[in-house]
């Protein structure tokens, strides 16, 4: 299935495009989707400073929410990867 | 209404402490205190010309409300607030961030300022990236929102 991932700051060294598709086994939840983040970034030398997002970005739903590694993601679902915050 | 936060578009228009200074007065208060954070031309002996800042604008307006209804609930319900956050790019020099409190007391005041921005670096979902005087630009560190115990 894929999920659609929105990107916010750091994150969007990963893509030009606001919200990227990414292709995940069926019943994935969010700790298997970081997996599959780190595959691609550590497959792409000119992202290597991202090494570490998959394991310390923190993911929101639709609706705004923290979502946390055991939430179930559905196929076309949309979330936002929220990648170390630090405003002000 | 007592309290105001947004998130300021750079494009369209610049955070004004005329503005903030306007919003937080009140008859029934006896001081103010003014938080403005601008952009600083180095950092990590790195000369700086401009931040972009982005966040996530509903999730970070929801922080504001939560973060601001807290520090009057702490210190004082009758405070008024004005809070605006820069989105976008911002020279040097210029505001990123801007928290005006009027308050009845200066105490009161004092640490329901120092209390926001303490808590908008830890919870708000924004972030900035330097661009540099010798070209090249950089997405600062941060602070992550995943909970710790599950970092590995």
């Amino acid at each position: 299935m894929k999920i659609q991932l929105k990107l916010y700051g750091p994150s969007k060294i990963l893509s030009d495009k606001e919200i990227i598709h990414i292709e995940v086994p069926d019943n994935s939840n969010i700790d298997e989707l970081r997996k599959v983040l780190s595959k691609i970034i550590s497959k792409d030398n000119s992202k290597s400073n991202l090494k570490n997002l998959p394991k310390t970005a923190a993911f929101f739903s639709e609706t705004n929410e923290i979502i946390y590694d055991n939430y179930k993601l559905k196929d076309k679902e949309l979330i936002s990867i929220i990648p170390p915050i630090g405003g002000g | 209404m007592d309290l105001h936060t947004a998130i300021v578009k750079s494009e369209e228009k610049k955070i004004s402490l005329e503005e903030a200074k306007k919003f937080i007065f009140s008859e029934n208060n006896g001081a103010e205190s003014i938080f403005v954070g601008r952009v600083r031309n180095e950092n990590s002996e790195k000369k700086v010309n401009a931040v972009t800042y982005d966040s996530h604008d509903q999730a970070t307006i929801k922080s504001f409300q939560l973060i601001c209804k807290d520090a009057k609930n702490k210190f004082d319900n009758n405070a008024r607030i004005f809070l605006e956050h820069a989105k976008g790019y911002v020279p040097v020099g210029d505001i990123s961030i801007l928290i005006a409190v009027g308050s009845k007391h200066r105490d009161e005041a004092f640490k329901i300022c120092r209390y926001i921005i303490e808590e908008i670096k830890h919870q708000s979902p924004i972030w900035k990236k330097e661009h540099y005087s010798q070209g090249g630009e950089e997405w600062l560190e941060g602070h992550s929102l995943r909970p710790k115990k599950n970092i590995k």
